[in-house]
């Protein structure tokens, strides 16, 4: 179907003047057409006959379609200057060679392309729905295109500018605060943090972005000692914290799952992680499956972690995941911390220095000593409430009072 | 010797006039009168039958201009203001503006157009139309804010194979002198830094370029040093040597005298926030006259386009972000 | 071109050239719509049938080279006489990048500025103060001779670009020649909605120039009417409006069947066929023969199917070869 005018999309067949097998001569007119302007013919361009016949009458025909074949000879085809098939045209190859190749000056635009969907319905469908739109780019938190650009070469991120001014609109740092600040940096001593260094900062910030809490309880350590002393190889109190925790997690593993949007994810297994310091930060390597170890059988996994922690070469099936960790600060004499979770974890387990005290024995009316130590339990209170974490820290200090059960 | 901004264009004609047969000057009143703003004086007389007064037919003047300059002439149409143009706009922009690309035979012609409000000048005599010309391919606008700048841009115009639309301001017509005029100048297509800065980048053209370094001294007293680029060509636009302000200062903010709607502010800024987003500390904004008819009392007048109070006042806003 | 004729006289070898460019232009058109109907034609096709004895007398009358003539969208004839390559329109038409215009411009709109064939724009009427411009050029560089035509419809007459342009022609006494084919019709809408004096050639004497009227379908009267009008022009009387009344035989373009002319209208003396008349005036005055102008057709349609099938195997523009600059000039800031 020709294009009969600019605008035209389609034309209805009002008369056909040719039949099946008809020689028809170049030139001929072979159909009435009627657009939506006026009445008019279509032609054939060159001689030839009609070798298959598709249009029928009061149909309606899209700009472009085809309304039959004509059967040329290569004589005509050459003198009306008709490009020639290097296959026959009857051949497959032809037939699909034909569709395919961009007829080079029969320019045929096909509009359907544009608007129809697949079952030819228009579809323009909105891909994104509800993206929140800020309603005010200005004050302390905002930060410019320019600014972002500058503090991503200099590896900065957001809590980088606590310790900027900003002087812009509501408290906002511009580029002109952030630059005299680096200027005034550049005349105090300074050392390049390491590469451990920057990711512990990293991690840690990430991880301050919870509403992280707190609860303490005060473990009696002495059953854990005299325990110790009946084993030939010696756990250390770090171990004991891990399997506690291990087996106070197996109960109710939901404790040390991750609030992701409105679901929490439970931990795969109960991997127990626990903190070794090296030279400029933390490592964590990890235990995998510490529920269904007893506390004989973790010993060599354990030390074996720890040297290799210390020197930085940790096995790939070490580093991971886990459901929680165990810090002991208590080694550096430290009574009690509020260590904060790994950013990937909600629960942080925290030993502290087990020292002498006196506790009031009713039954003998009179202090005794005892070595006590604080054990703190560091949770993401999105997850866990104050009454969740605290049952779950006296399940464990429970635990670590029953060693035998570990 | 001082030499006003309309004294330098009529230097600069009758230097073509003289260095090159082919050019001829065509418009309403500019031969024995001299010009509605005397831009031709005395041409008619030292140069005759080379400067012609042509009937109150703008759509016919530009067509007669473009039948000679494809014949080879180099024709300067002085359009009485920029605001009758309108009539002439058909044949500017679909015969002139598309002669080269679609025979490939150049239309070498200048429209001059006297540009710009003066007080009481009102809604027919004051428009600025390089927006509207500008948004078409094939043309040249030009948009000269100095004495220097109106003689060298105006034969380099001359000399140009394409249709240059010449907005030149009335404003500035006897209100700005030079001693003398320039020995060397930039080409066409290169943006001038009119004032170093650091605090912030005003791009602008035309006079709006005088009111914006007014405005630029009144912050000088403020602390900050504001940089101003007169664009001189708004087509082409020199997009490098305003990224490379922006990149100094980090704020822009455009100024035109023209209708708000698109045109040449919306055209940097939609540049600079394309190429040069990460250059910015602050949105870019942009100052044009108020979305209305220029009004013709001159009360009004001034409040509808920008003043160096307003680009200030503007400026203020802009730095305290 | 014609054969030695049986009359030798510079008026009988004008008559006879006339026709044989109306007969080229006429069969051309008829291939030209043909293609159209075949859907081988880039855009839409404007066809001057029922003109081509008024086109073709202004064509063979100015001089190739010399003078200018912008040609509008009815001026095969015309064009093709003034001496526009015949694959010029086939090219164009066509779609074929090898084509005066590149494939940046198409059907109608083509021209050879450089050798005094103007392209046109769609805007009616804006043509005209081009051909003045072009003339005063020629003045400025001595040349008082050359003659500019510029076609133009009934319909065209009506826009303020015809009046200023011609107002302006008046006013530099140019020798400008303003070909009116008064078709009565522009596109869909006759003449007495289009003007409302009684003939056309009467707004000559509001320019305060010279008028004349022709029948259009008469080839002999529209070349004694074009001698005339364009010896006038050169010889310094300034403008000459030339009016050739006539029908229009065709729809508006190829995708308009013209139904609204009236049958009663065509049937008048006005809507006889140019080239019929033509032919039975060569043949009544001896200026020719049948077996001569049978020959001619024939030749005429090889020429035409010759010219058709070149471009038909021309390439197409390709847009990753264009340079997409609309400038002549490279600024470089």
């Amino acid at each position: 179907m020709p294009q009969l005018g600019e605008s035209i999309a389609e034309a209805t067949v009002k008369h056909l003047g040719i039949v099946l097998g008809q020689d028809v001569p170049a030139d001929a007119e072979i159909m009435e057409v009627e657009t939506q302007k006026a009445t008019m013919s279509v032609t054939v361009p060159c001689a030839g006959r009609v070798a298959d016949l598709r249009a029928e009458v009061e149909v309606s025909y899209a700009v472009g379609a085809t309304l039959g074949y004509l059967e040329v000879t290569m004589e005509e085809a050459r003198r009306a200057g008709i490009e020639l098939p290097e296959t026959p045209i009857d051949s497959p190859e032809a037939r699909t060679a034909s569709a395919e190749v961009e007829d080079n000056l029969h320019f045929r635009y096909d509009a359907g392309d544009l608007f129809a969907g697949e079952d030819g319905q228009p579809t323009v469908e909105p891909v994104l729905r509800g993206l929140p739109v800020p309603a005010n780019a200005t004050g302390a938190s905002y930060i410019s295109p320019r600014m972002r650009v500058r503090m991503a070469e200099l590896g900065l991120n957001a809590a980088d500018l606590a310790a900027v001014a900003g002087t812009g609109e509501g408290g906002r740092v511009t580029v002109e605060d952030f630059e005299r600040f680096l200027a005034s940096l550049e005349k105090l001593p300074m050392t390049k943090a390491s590469p451990m260094r920057v990711a512990v900062a990293d991690a840690m910030r990430r991880s301050w972005t919870r509403p992280l809490a707190t609860v303490g309880i005060t473990v009696g350590l002495d059953a854990m000692l005299a325990h110790r002393k009946t084993l030939a190889a010696k756990p250390g109190p770090t171990l004991y914290a891990i399997r506690a925790l291990a087996i106070a997690l197996a109960e109710s593993p939901a404790l040390a799952g991750r609030l992701i949007g409105g679901r929490i994810v439970h931990p795969k297994g109960i991997d127990i992680g626990f903190a070794v310091e090296v030279d400029d930060g933390v490592l964590v390597p990890m235990i995998r499956d510490v529920d269904r170890q007893d506390l004989s059988s973790l010993m060599a996994i354990y030390h074996g972690l720890v040297e290799k922690g210390r020197s930085k070469r940790l096995p790939p099936e070490a580093i991971g995941t886990g459901a929680a960790t165990v810090t002991n600060f208590g080694t550096f004499g430290i009574v009690w911390a509020t260590p904060i979770p790994l950013p990937e974890q909600n629960l942080l387990l925290g030993l502290g220095a087990g020292r002498p005290a006196p506790v009031w024995s009713p039954e003998e009316q009179k202090f005794l000593p005892v070595t006590e130590a604080q054990l703190t339990l560091s949770f993401d209170h999105r997850i866990l409430d104050g009454g969740a974490a605290g049952r779950l820290l006296h399940r464990i200090a429970t635990l670590l009072q029953s060693p035998g059960e570990l | 010797m001082a030499l006003t901004y309309l004294e330098a264009i009529r230097e600069a004609q009758a230097r073509a006039l003289h260095d090159d047969p082919s050019v001829f000057i065509y418009g309403q009143d500019v031969a024995t009168f001299g010009g509605a703003f005397k831009a031709t004086k005395n041409l008619a007389r030292d140069f005759p039958g080379r400067v012609m007064d042509a009937p109150i037919s703008e759509d016919a003047i530009l067509g007669m201009a473009i039948g000679a300059a494809l014949e080879g002439m180099r024709p300067i149409v002085e359009m009485q203001f920029a605001d009758f143009s309108s009539i002439a706009f058909n044949q500017i922009v679909n015969q002139a503006a598309t002669h080269f690309w679609r025979t490939g035979v150049p239309c070498p012609l200048v429209v001059r157009l006297p540009s710009g409000g003066t007080p009481g000048s009102g809604p027919f005599h004051s428009q600025m139309m390089e927006s509207i010309y500008a948004h078409y391919p094939g043309l040249i606008v030009l948009t000269p804010a100095t004495v220097g700048d109106a003689y060298s841009m105006l034969l380099e115009a001359i000399a140009l194979d394409d249709p240059v639309i010449f907005c030149e301001h009335k404003f500035l017509y006897y209100h700005l002198k030079e001693d003398a005029l320039p020995e060397e100048s930039l080409p066409i297509g290169k943006a001038r830094i009119a004032r170093m800065g650091r605090h912030a980048t005003v791009v602008t053209y035309s006079a709006m370029v005088h009111e914006s370094l007014r405005a630029a001294s009144m912050l000088a007293t403020e602390g900050y040093e504001i940089e101003v680029i007169d664009l001189r060509s708004v087509k082409p636009i020199d997009s490098d040597t305003v990224l490379a302000s922006v990149a100094r200062t980090g704020r822009l903010l455009c100024v035109g005298e023209s209708f708000p709607w698109g045109g040449v502010c919306a055209e940097v800024i939609a540049r600079v926030v394309a190429d040069g987003f990460n250059l910015l500390d602050a949105p870019p904004q942009r100052l044009n006259a108020k979305d209305t008819p220029i009004p013709y009392h001159p009360n009004l007048w001034a409040a509808h386009r920008p003043t160096a109070a307003s680009i200030a006042e503007s400026l203020r806003r802009l730095l305290r972000f | 071109m014609p054969d030695a004729p049986l009359s030798a006289s510079p008026e009988a070898e004008r008559i006879r050239s006339a026709y044989r460019w109306m007969l080229l232009a006429r069969r051309l058109e008829e291939k030209i719509t043909s293609l159209y109907h075949a859907g081988k034609i880039v855009g839409g096709v404007y066809l001057g049938r029922g003109q081509e004895a008024f086109s073709a007398a202004l064509g063979v009358t100015l001089r190739r080279r010399q003078d200018v003539l912008a040609p509008l969208i009815r001026d095969m004839a015309g064009r093709l006489a003034f001496g526009e390559p015949l694959l010029d329109p086939a090219r164009t038409y066509l779609g074929s990048a090898l084509g005066p215009m590149r494939g940046r411009d198409g059907n109608i709109h083509r021209g050879r500025p450089a050798e005094g064939m103007p392209a046109m724009i769609s805007h009616l009427g804006s043509m005209v103060s081009v051909v003045c411009g072009m003339l005063v050029a020629r003045r400025f560089r001595g040349d008082r001779e050359a003659v500019g035509a510029a076609c133009i419809g009934d319909g065209a007459t009506s826009t303020g670009s015809f009046h200023e342009a011609v107002n302006l022609a008046a006013v530099e006494k140019l020798p400008l020649v303003i070909a009116v084919a008064n078709n009565q019709f522009a596109y869909s809408t006759p003449t007495d909605r289009q003007f409302a004096c009684a003939d056309l050639a009467d707004r000559a004497i509001g320019y305060g120039i010279e008028g004349h009227t022709v029948d259009g379908t008469d080839l002999a009267a529209c070349l004694r009417v074009f001698e005339q009008a364009v010896a006038r022009a050169r010889a310094g009387h300034g403008p000459q409006l030339v009016v050739g009344r006539l029908l229009r035989l065709t729809g508006h373009g190829a995708h308009d069947d013209g139904s609204y002319v009236p049958e009663a209208l065509k049937k008048t003396a006005l809507g006889r066929d140019c080239l019929e008349l033509a032919r039975q005036h060569l043949l009544e005055t001896k200026l020719s023969t049948a077996e001569e102008l049978d020959r001619w057709d024939r030749e005429v349609l090889e020429e035409v199917q010759l010219a058709v099938a070149t471009a038909q195997k021309d390439p197409a523009p390709q847009a990753a070869r264009e340079a997409w600059c609309a400038l002549s000039s490279v600024l470089q800031p």
